[in-house]
């Protein structure tokens, strides 16, 4: 018994301790965000204002398909109020394993901490078929729709409407804040498009399929991809293939991605006499693009510096 | 686009409709002063037809600025009744979306995946000299078809199973086996998380993954020998993630067994709680840097009364007449894993060094005339040796990934037996992996595998091609990170 009572008391202790580390005293009544792309951080923080605490699990430079699953990510999934994800499956390969491994129930798919910011975004290149004959493909369509600041603005919207639900206190200085950020992103708009006028009908091509939305939005040609495929290598065929047809069609610009290797879009770049841009998917990719709209003048600055004057 | 679109073909349309109507009604009413002749008419009519074009145009393309410089209708002040409608639709959309994602195709509910697994190997020697139970020379093995299954079982839970045929090494007949088939808690209070059925316990590193997961080929010899290969049991397992800033997690669990191929300790006609099988786990994490990771676990394991398992009990009389009789088996593991996984381009470069060391420490009871067999009475005969053996056994790889579909590396394999730890092996290997996409791999390896003189199994050189694909869903789960 004495063995017992001895041993007792620094369990006690011990667990006592644990669970007054998960009151988190620190976090107070502050909204508890994590995103898991940094334009959704970006917007978060611009809504939220002082009753947020944002952390993105990617910081910029990944691949949006391919953040690391860092196990230091787990206590902050645990105690996130609120998870925003980008949806269509675009974080399939990391974020069910570390929503699973946060044991946070508020947070996982269906429940009200699951921000889906897919929601109300209509889709565009929805596969025909998920066989993987077509490569890695996303299942509901192409996610990449944030590079598309008019769909970026729906997913402003379904942020506000999150913070709202979980906070409805707060609900006119959210939407103080989210129409500040939109008229001033509603001005940039404007900006780009007419920056980018004398680009319509230009063509270009990239590694991933990441601008889809982006060349539709401003009236430009996505040409294609350097990849074979989602997520497959090019062949030598393919790249011979691409080669010849940009040739035959001029197109001026490749674009590489910064979470891709240099090497495949500089060879096709110099056998077509394209100019090579490196631009990034999401906010921090680059140096400079800390914001969404710092990371949109960069790609429309870059856009409009490759493509030939007519 | 299509509504602007369809707009102008209306548009157009109309306007021909109106230009038709003025060109009829016009020599009505011409008729009583003047009237126009036909190729004067017909002549203004394709002289109006540019301008009613051009017209046209400008106000598609006015319509068409108007549509893309408003960013976004919500953002503007509407007709109420507008915004409703619009906000009606909307919501029909996503209900739409919303429908679509429930039945996606390719995905069934429950998941279902299938994992085909062959392999192809050339060994130097046959296998009375190495022990293994698959023949020597050319050899190819359909090692495993798993079929995976998972689905929530209710808001609370979870299920999922693996079901495994693999084909015998004699008959080459598939053998159908079920290789996990768990229920996991979803909603446990307190960042709890339990798990019930069959599945891999979690105990070390590498044990509790399937063999088409490995890095290498072949599990390493130390989890064979002293876990059983997986480490799978039938029980019940509690894992807890410290409620703090840092990542602990704490793992404990009761069962059965543990090791896929040496299958539950020998309990005879009641099992006593002390015959039940017993580990934990306590495993963290650090952010070395922004690319570089360190996690680290350590793990215990202990039977109090193993009675006996495969050859380690009565039922087997050695060569010299005796018998050995496992009767407490333990263990400790302590791993890590270093890894280099680049933010930016992890999917075409990375470093992982990983490291399990095993530290085996059993009792035996050693029957020197064998009378404890039950070939030869099943009594004591009153020479019985109780005696504790310790035996250490790790295992060290280095894989480096240069590329988005080819990676290799290096693996060193020493293990003591647990119950003599001067019969060592050891093993060298060296693998090179092709991956031509998530689905789909090819591994060359080889491996030179030592034998201690006491053991009898002489020296060995193995080349291994190893095939696996994946078929169905397949998750990127947390256990292969």
């Amino acid at each position: 018994m004495k063995t017992l009572m001895k041993w007792t008391a620094p369990i006690a202790f011990s667990l006592a301790a644990a669970f007054l580390c998960a009151a988190d005293p620190a976090a107070k009544d502050e909204i508890r965000v994590v995103t898991t792309l940094t334009d959704l951080a970006d917007f978060a923080r611009a809504v939220g204002g002082n009753y947020v605490t944002v952390r993105s699990l990617a910081t910029g430079i990944e691949d949006t398909h391919g953040v690391p699953m860092k196990p230091s990510f787990v206590p902050t999934l645990n105690r996130a109020d609120l998870m925003i994800l980008i949806g269509f499956d675009c974080e399939h390969a990391f974020l069910p394993a570390l929503l699973e491994a946060s044991k946070n129930p508020n947070i996982q798919y269906g429940r009200p901490g699951y921000v889906d910011c897919a929601k109300g975004i209509t889709p565009a290149e929805i596969p025909k078929s998920t066989d993987h004959s077509e490569g890695d493909v996303h299942p509901y369509g192409n996610p990449h729709y944030m590079l598309d600041p008019v769909r970026a603005r729906q997913a402003i919207g379904t942020i506000t409407e999150a913070l709202i639900a979980k906070a409805p206190e707060y609900e006119a200085d959210f939407k103080k804040n989210r129409d500040a950020y939109l008229a001033k992103l509603d001005s940039k708009i404007t900006e780009w498009q007419e920056k980018l006028k004398p680009l319509k009908g230009a063509a270009f091509v990239s590694y991933h399929g990441h601008w889809f939305y982006f060349a539709e939005r401003f009236g430009m040609v996505y040409y294609g991809t350097i990849e074979l495929k989602p997520g497959i290598d090019p062949t030598t065929r393919h790249i011979e293939s691409l080669i010849s047809s940009m040739k035959a069609d001029h197109v001026p610009v490749v674009v590489r991605e910064p979470q891709f290797p240099e090497k495949v879009p500089a060879l096709i770049a110099e056998q077509t006499g394209a100019k090579l841009i490196k631009l990034p998917i999401m906010p921090g990719g680059v140096p400079h693009t800390e914001t969404y709209i710092e990371m949109m003048d960069y790609i429309v600055k870059s856009f409009v510096e490759a493509v030939p004057k007519k | 686009m299509r509504r602007v679109r369809l707009f102008g073909l209306v548009s157009i349309v109309v306007l021909a409709v109106l230009a038709s109507a003025v060109a009829q009604d016009e020599p009505k009413e011409n008729s009583k002063t003047e009237k126009l002749p036909d190729d004067v008419r017909s002549q203004l009519t394709e002289d109006l037809k540019p301008l009613i074009e051009q017209e046209v145009e400008r106000r598609l393309k006015t319509a068409l600025e108007a549509l893309r410089t408003q960013p976004d209708a919500q953002g503007k002040p509407q007709d109420p009744a507008t915004q409703a409608q619009l906000e009606e639709l909307n919501r029909k959309i996503d209900q739409v979306i919303e429908a679509q994602k429930k039945v996606r195709p390719g995905e069934f509910n429950p998941a279902i995946g299938l994992v085909g697994e062959t392999v192809f190997s050339y060994r130097s020697r046959g296998s009375s000299e190495t022990g293994s139970d698959r023949p020597g020379g050319f050899d190819i093995w359909q090692r495993s078809v798993e079929l995976n299954i998972a689905a929530a079982v209710d808001p609370f839970f979870r299920g999922y199973a693996v079901i495994n045929a693999s084909a015998d090494p004699v008959t080459g007949e598939a053998a159908l086996g079920v290789e996990e088939a768990s229920l996991v808690s979803t909603a446990l209070p307190w960042n709890l998380t339990l798990q019930a059925g069959r599945f891999f316990a979690e105990f070390g590193r590498l044990a509790n993954i399937h063999d088409h997961e490995l890095p290498f080929v072949n599990r390493p010899l130390a989890l064979d020998q002293y876990i059983g290969g997986e480490s799978r049991t039938d029980g019940l397992q509690l894992n807890w993630l410290v409620p703090v800033d840092h990542y602990i997690s704490v793992t404990a669990g009761l069962g059965d067994g543990l090791g896929g191929d040496t299958g539950p300790n020998a309990v005879g006609d009641k099992r006593g709680f002390s015959e039940l099988n017993f580990w934990t786990r306590i495993s963290t994490y650090f952010d070395l840097a922004d690319d570089w990771q360190f996690e680290t676990g350590l793990s215990g394991f202990i039977n109090p009364r193993s009675n006996g398992r495969a050859d380690l009990s009565p039922d087997t009389v050695q060569a010299d007449g005796s018998t050995i009789t496992e009767t407490r088996r333990g263990l400790v593991d302590l791993d890590f894993k270093f890894s280099y996984v680049p933010l930016q381009n992890n999917q075409f470069t990375g470093l992982t060094w990983g490291t399990e060391i095993l530290y085996s420490h059993n009792h035996y009871l050693i029957d020197p005339d064998g009378s404890l067999a039950p070939v030869n009475g099943g009594a004591s005969s009153g020479d019985e040796l109780s005696i504790r053996r310790g035996a250490l056994g790790l295992y060290s790889y280095i894989t480096y990934k240069w590329d988005r579909q080819w990676s290799g590396g290096v693996l060193v394999d020493h293990v003591e037996a647990a119950d003599d730890r001067h019969d060592i092996t050891s093993a060298y290997s060296a693998y090179v992996t092709w991956a031509t996409s998530h689905w789909n791999q090819i591994r060359l390896q080889f491996t030179h595998t030592e034998h201690n003189p006491l053991s009898g199994f002489k020296d060995d050189k193995a080349v291994y091609v190893q095939w696996a694909w994946i078929i169905g869903a397949h998750s990127h789960g947390w256990a292969q990170r």
